[in-house]
């Protein structure tokens, strides 16, 4: 047998085999030997998730459009895939051109989730690349950009650097970069230089993270000449003309979100003060409506998909919401191609329009209150009360809609067993609003879901400590004792799962220790609940002198040094402090739209410009 | 309305996809050639296409059909260029005609025959002869899965043709020709049966199979 044999071979015993075989509509073919950087795209999760994320699209095709550069894609193989590839000896391949990772420039991967670390870890031990940078002499630069990436401490010693902000943005340079340092046939460190004078990348190597007696950070600081105290995160300018893909790749297999996914603006001005997105994504872009429907129409004809998605954090914000919707539906309408909103805030108005959708595909329908009290929305700055929820409701039951999900969070500071009780009340409310609008609940489905808080980087929140595991197991319990019935249904979240979540977000040097530990105890796809192991990862912890709850559940000091300080997100921290101060007041902040509240981000760099709304 | 028969090939590049997959494939490849299909009616409308058996995963052919019901005055040749500028590699439409919208295509086909390629684990002696001491047979029982159980089926009621082509080292090359229907055996439940009654000398875990044609009534 060949190798390509040898591989099918495998590939008729996995499940999902069209995972690793490529050759999808619009995927690129191009002559590795005719570029000169070879950039292999990882995402940390298997084929379908990562197919899913906008982000790898766009840097997908971005680096594909330049004629000396490959982008090939590599996802985490299934379990049943990774055990046959060991079997075998054979090493973590491109689905384009089925090479070798060691064989790349580049080895990128994107940092969507905390709990992909041990994926990452584990892929570029697949693909025989050592784990940790220092030990990677001849072999591709591992670079690592993406949400997570802002706080780069707790895999600071497996990534090579990291890429703050915008890829759109600075993806070019670097490139340009190695394709002077490899003309010029440099040193490995040579190249590591470079970048790190490129605004937006940080080389772990280059800072040094040092730590006081009562084991909080005492300073993290360059430790060579030359290198920026902090690094600045870069934005896309002209977000009006940024590069959006015309095609998009069409999988064979049902992928997580399979339809075209259309980005009409970045950014959020809602500040809900636990949210990352809507602080790290800051300041808001949006693209015109002309603009989004000539994309529309090269994405429709590219793709024959039969459903467009208006990505952005919260679509319904978007300026001429209700015209591009009624524009999009009355184009497309008769193609039988449909639009769909990923879950967004939704009120009276947005019901309307989601009724419009309706007629040409269905779609089910989510409201996040996100707290149950009044309260505690106020505290987290959801500017959304229990009117606007129930209005939203009764008009989606009059518009014929049975089934309704409600996501909420518990464990959100300040939180009190009354605001727990506030979602039971809450679910209720909505189900006696059906009652009243239907007359009877045959045919009502409510489902409520929570999540649990978890302090994120660079948000207001980013100070607060998390619930403990036994706390947030209580909450779960008096939620699934009240939440019985025959119309409600409820969903809950690994407490275990949200506390690695915490203790790895808020993590720093320190915690990669016990990351890397964690996956030779064998931990991975631990977002997944079936392959999650509390136990391996409690090993994993004590065993390397980590203690989680430093990280999860301590409420950490205002002036204290954080993980992440060395990075400058354009958000400033008196904002992010001043946010925080306002939530324990229980004092809201109003939307950023139409009046700046000076979260900094305008004042960031020069260029960087907030989409302002016409004043109400 | 008109109704459209296609036959398609299918290639390596695209072997492992699944016939559900290659359903999508032809429906958002008719959007991209901008051809209007024609619906059925109902609570629930989908597209009017139709394929013949499926092929199991992992196998080419490069004589498949599929039906198609257009909406529009197409012709047989402009939807087979159409459709070939948009198909994805691998994928290609061979030959289009236009049939009666009454003309079931799972009632016209009949048969199928393929070229199937197996590993050889150990030397085996007088493979030809064992083929056709195998064919001579009256019947071969096999144990088939279905989506109620297992079921006994008698293979050689199926089995039209059988016979080696070439071995080469390792491998051994087979042409198969075999009735097709609603629950009939595939190459696959024949290479089993057949490897049991050598006494096991294929290597299992790999074999190709390759539909040549598909034979309509």
């Amino acid at each position: 047998m060949d190798i390509k044999e040898k591989v099918d071979s495998l590939l008729m015993k996995v499940s999902k085999p069209t995972r690793y075989t490529g050759g999808e509509l619009n995927s690129v073919l191009k002559n590795p030997k005719e570029v000169k950087v070879r950039f292999a795209f990882a995402f940390p999760d298997v084929y379908e998730v990562g197919m899913s994320h906008l982000g790898m699209r766009i840097l997908y095709h971005l680096l594909n459009k330049r004629e000396d550069v490959y982008c090939e894609r590599v996802f985490a193989p299934w379990v049943d895939m990774e055990a046959l590839m060991r079997q075998n000896k054979i090493p973590l391949f491109t689905l384009e051109t089925k090479t070798p990772l060691s064989e790349f420039d580049f080895v990128g991967f994107t940092l969507q989730y905390e709990l992909s670390y041990t994926n990452v870890i584990n892929m570029l031990n697949l693909a025989n690349i050592p784990i940790l940078s220092r030990e990677r002499e001849g072999l591709p630069f591992v670079i690592a950009g993406g949400p997570c990436a802002y706080n780069p401490a707790p895999l600071s010693e497996v990534i090579d650097f990291f890429v703050m902000g915008e890829g759109e943005e600075v993806i070019h340079e670097i490139i340009d970069a190695y394709i002077e340092w490899k003309e010029r046939g440099g040193e490995r460190e040579e190249f590591l230089e470079a970048v790190s004078q490129i605004q937006g990348v940080y080389v772990p190597k280059y800072y040094i993270e040092e730590y006081d007696k009562d084991g909080k950070i005492k300073e993290i600081r360059p430790i060579k000449k030359g290198i920026p105290e902090r690094v600045k995160k870069r934005i896309v300018k002209d977000f009006e003309n940024v590069y959006h893909p015309e095609e998009q790749i069409v999988p064979f297999m049902d992928i997580v979100h399979d339809r075209i996914m259309l980005e009409i603006f970045r950014g959020c001005t809602r500040g809900c003060r636990f949210c990352q997105a809507g602080m790290i994504y800051r300041p808001l872009r949006e693209k015109s409506k002309e603009k989004i429907l000539e994309l529309a129409d090269k994405l429709v004809k590219s793709t024959g998909y039969e459903e467009i998605s208006l990505a952005s954090l919260s679509t319904f914000d978007y300026s001429q919401i209700e015209d591009l919707i009624k524009e999009l539906i009355s184009r497309y309408q008769e193609k039988g191609i449909g639009v769909s909103i990923p879950s967004s805030r939704v009120d009276a108005v947005s019901i309307n329009l989601l009724k419009e959708i309706q007629k040409v595909r269905k779609t089910g329908l989510t409201l996040a209150p996100e707290a149950g009290t009044q309260r505690l929305r106020d505290v987290i700055n959801k500017g959304i009360t229990e009117e606007d929820i129930l209005e939203a409701t009764a008009s989606a039951f009059e518009a014929g809609w049975n089934n309704i999900k409600l996501y909420f969070m518990i464990g959100l500071p300040t939180e009190t067993m009354e605001d727990v009780e506030g979602i039971v009340d809450l679910a209720y409310k909505i189900v006696d609003n059906y009652k009243r609008v239907k007359g009877n609940i045959k045919n009502l489905r409510v489902t409520v879901s929570t999540s649990t808080f978890v302090p994120k980087p660079f948000t207001p929140f980013q100070w607060v400590a998390q619930d403990s595991v036994k706390r947030i197991i209580e909450k779960q319990n008096f939620l699934k004792e009240r939440l019985k019935s025959k119309v409600l249904k409820y969903n809950w979240h690994n407490p275990y799962m949200s506390f690695l979540e915490a203790t790895i977000s808020r993590g720093d040097r320190r915690v990669g220790k016990a990351i890397i530990k964690a996956w030779e105890k064998g931990c991975k796809f631990d977002g997944w609940d079936d392959y999650f192991d509390h136990e391996k990862w409690e090993k994993a912890f004590k065993e390397t002198g980590v203690n989680p709850h430093f990280y999860a559940n301590r409420e950490w000091e205002i002036d204290e040094v954080l993980p992440w300080d060395v990075v400058d997100v354009g958000v400033t921290k008196k904002f992010l402090e001043r946010e925080y101060k306002k939530a324990l007041e229980g004092r809201i902040t109003h939307d950023c739209r139409y009046y700046c509240t000076g979260c900094g981000v305008k004042d960031y760099d020069e260029g960087v410009i907030c989409f302002e709304a016409p004043k109400k | 309305m008109k109704r459209l028969r296609s036959k398609y090939t299918k290639g390596e590049e695209v072997k492992f996809i699944s016939h559900l997959d290659l359903l999508r494939v032809i429906q958002r490849a008719l959007r991209r050639a901008d051809i209007k299909v024609a619906f059925s009616q109902g609570f629930n409308p989908h597209p009017r296409i139709s394929f013949g058996p499926a092929l199991m995963v992992g196998a080419t052919t490069e004589g498949d059909y599929m039906d198609v019901d257009v909406e529009e005055d197409i012709s047989p040749h402009e939807f087979k260029e159409r459709m070939n500028e948009v198909l994805p590699s691998g994928i290609k439409i061979v030959e289009v005609f236009e049939v009666d919208v009454r003309d079931s295509l799972s009632s016209r086909i009949k048969g199928a025959d393929y070229l199937v390629e197996v590993f050889l684990k150990k030397e085996v002696e007088g493979l030809e002869e064992a083929v056709k001491r195998f064919m001579a047979k009256d019947t071969i029982e096999i144990e088939k899965e279905t989506k109620k159980g297992k079921k006994l089926v008698d293979l050689k009621s199926y089995l039209e043709e059988f016979y080696l082509i070439d071995m080469n080292g390792e491998r051994a090359k087979f042409y198969v020709k075999m009735k097709l229907g609603e629950g009939s055996p595939n190459p696959f439940h024949l290479l089993k049966a057949f490897n049991e009654y050598i006494g096991d000398a294929f290597d299992l875990e790999y074999y190709k199979i390759h539909r040549k044609n598909m034979f309509l009534e």
